[in-house]
């Protein structure tokens, strides 16, 4: 029970959120706008999955939002000069892993620091977007959106592609070899070392992973709408990394899990529009991100203050 | 880590010319093939734009030494100006107390990071990403994202336009800045004790350094650095805006770490640090001056992605040396 008492925090506070809106603006229920904003956070829950693979193992990859940027760009010129959505999708993923190659290298082996490697990868990938798209949008044919099907039966495959991916990724982070060695890295690098496994690779992987997840996450958030912003990417970093630490991710490394990231997005995401039914400017989602992030590594620091103690 | 002080001190030396060379190379380049890059007129421009970035670099650079990294001074810098708004435009106070009332706020700011850091040891790189968010979300909800404060008392204004024995007052403030890090840094007990600490924390508390205040303290100086900086800004661009500052967190950290600043702590020198932040600088007047950049108006873009590439190429660069020359003495 003490295992899972930050997810269930979170799932309490959930709970309790959804009962107040139930109460004060039932109209948030209204099945449309509901599964609309559902699957508009379908690309920050892939994006959320990665951010947590990379946390676990004591990481942290704040360029994920200029990627996705980069991969959005590229997914959408694909598309628009006529070629498969098979092929967008792949040419995505591609640029997202190459993109995280380039962080991993740095800092699985060159020794770099991620928060630093990632900065300096954030604010260059954003402006080689800047200077290469000038903020232009890209019309995209009309067989791209909703993968040219009905908006409903788009939706739906998106949040079963989502709800799978995520079952599967936390499945085998909490119960394959493969998975635990995140944890093992994350916790204790130089044991895990010992251990046989070899922490260059694994953090590599993560970054790697991250990389991929950031071009699917990409593709997601193309077939929703008739046009690529070049800007789609701006600030998703932090709610990926808020999801995560909300949902009970330690950025110290090597303790957490996907579902309470899961229901930390599902949180985050549930406080702006409650905001905005409660008349409340949607200005403070910045401030109220922030102070979030804050307040659940308060919470950790406190929890493992105790413990210690 | 045998090595005795001799070669170390020979490696700075290297590291800091090398990076000379370079300032060198850059100006020359610039010089030549920049449009009106060495009038007197540029050189104080470039004085005038650079003095913000170069004071945070200035308080960042303590920070880093510790080992430690604030990545909301930017953001910070941003608050900071809107607070000096609404002080002189709502609630109509003097400049005088609002200037003091904003370099309390950012101090406050700064020790907010501080406490958080220092008393809850909680890690530098996500409390400062938290209120990356928040100081910048706090500044753009009080002005609706929109929002711009004009029109400032003239004596105030005279702080972003006025020369003082030729030069900016930009330049003496930055110049105050510089003599008082460098002599915190490199004079005092105080700065020898950031050293240790990012050298080693456990080892410094064994020393008898009270770790906590030491480790608050850098963070404290960055939150009132951005304040003045905030300042400069308002005063320069004759504005107080809520995006002031967006992004000079990484121009300052790039700033320290090509100054040859370990980025893990214990190592650097403010010095250094200024040959990074004249780098820097010069880069960012210059590229703009480029006749092909200044056709294609992309200046600003370029300028920041050259950063984030050079930032990676000075992280990458000590260790991939390392690794070269070990490979030649084995």
């Amino acid at each position: 029970m003490k295992r899972y008492s930050r997810e269930l925090t979170v799932a309490i506070a959930l709970s309790a959120l959804l009962v107040l809106l139930a109460i004060f603006a039932p109209h948030f229920f209204q099945p449309q706008p509901l599964l609309a904003r559902l699957t508009a956070q379908v690309p920050v829950l892939v994006l959320t999955i990665g951010m947590a693979v990379v946390i676990i193992s004591r990481q942290i990859d704040i360029s994920v939002g200029s990627q996705f940027g980069v991969c959005a760009v590229v997914a959408g010129l694909m598309s628009a000069a006529g070629a498969p959505l098979g092929f967008a999708l792949l040419t995505a993923t591609l640029t997202g892993t190459a993109m995280g190659a380039l962080n991993g290298f740095l800092v699985a082996w060159l020794g770099l620091p991620s928060i630093v490697v990632s900065l300096a990868t954030m604010v260059t990938w954003a402006e080689v977007l800047r200077l290469f798209q000038q903020g232009r949008f890209i019309n995209l044919p009309p067989r791209v959106q909703w993968f040219g099907f009905s908006q409903l039966v788009g939706q739906a495959s998106l949040l079963f592609f989502a709800l799978g991916l995520l079952g599967a990724m936390a499945y085998f982070l909490k119960n394959r070899t493969g998975g635990r060695h995140f944890y093992a890295v994350g916790s204790d690098s130089e044991a895990a070392r010992l251990a046989g496994i070899n922490p260059r690779g694994v953090t590599m992987l993560a970054f790697v992973l991250m990389g991929t997840l950031t071009g699917i996450a990409a593709f997601c958030n193309m077939v929703q709408s008739p046009q690529v912003d070049p800007k789609c990417g701006v600030g998703l970093e932090m709610k990926a990394i808020a999801a995560a630490v909300v949902g009970g991710v330690a950025v110290t490394g090597g303790r957490g899990g996907l579902w309470g990231a899961f229901f930390g997005l599902l949180l985050l995401a549930t406080i702006n529009p409650a905001l905005t039914y409660m008349h409340v400017d949607a200005y403070w989602e910045k401030a109220i991100q922030g102070l979030v992030i804050l307040l659940a590594v308060i919470a950790d620091g406190l929890r493992t203050k105790r413990s210690a103690a | 880590m045998n090595a005795s002080p001799a070669p170390t001190k020979r490696h700075w030396l290297r590291h800091e010319t090398l990076l000379l060379l370079v300032l060198f190379a850059e100006t020359t380049y610039f010089f030549y093939f920049a449009r009106n890059f060495g009038t007197a007129d540029n050189i104080r421009n470039i004085v005038r734009h650079s003095a913000e970035m170069g004071l945070l670099a200035l308080a960042m650079m303590p920070v880093i030494l510790t080992g430690g990294i604030d990545l909301s001074v930017g953001s910070l810098m941003g608050l900071c100006a809107v607070i000096f708004g609404v002080l002189t435009h709502d609630w109509h106070w003097s400049t005088l107390q609002a200037v003091a009332a904003t370099l309390v706020a950012g101090m406050l700011a700064g020790g907010f990071n501080a406490a958080l850091i220092a008393f809850l040891r909680l890690p530098p790189l996500i409390v400062t990403l938290g209120t990356f968010s928040l100081y910048r979300g706090l500044a753009e909800a009080t002005t609706q994202g929109t929002k711009i404060y004009r029109s400032f008392d003239s004596d105030f204004l005279n702080l972003g336009d006025q020369h003082f024995f030729a030069l900016p007052i930009q330049a003496w403030i930055f110049a105050f800045g510089a003599l008082f890090f460098w002599v915190l840094v490199h004079r005092t007990t105080l700065g020898r004790s950031f050293r240790a600490i990012g050298f080693s924390p456990e080892g410094a508390l064994y020393a008898g350094i009270p770790v906590g205040h030491r480790t608050a303290l850098p963070y404290m100086l960055a939150g009132l650095t951005a304040a003045i900086a905030a300042l400069l800004f308002t005063a320069r661009l004759h504005q107080a805006r809520a995006d002031a500052g967006t992004g000079y967190e990484l121009a300052a950290i790039t700033a320290v770490v090509l100054g040859g600043t370990s980025i893990f702590g214990g190592i650097g020198s403010v010095h250094g640090t200024l040959i990074g932040i004249a780098a820097i600088a010069v880069l960012n007047n210059g590229i703009a001056r480029v006749p092909g950049v200044l056709k294609a108006g992309v200046g600003g873009e370029l300028a920041s992605m050259l950063t984030g590439a050079l930032l990676l190429i000075a992280l990458a660069a000590p260790i991939l040396t390392r690794f070269i020359t070990r490979r030649r003495a084995t």
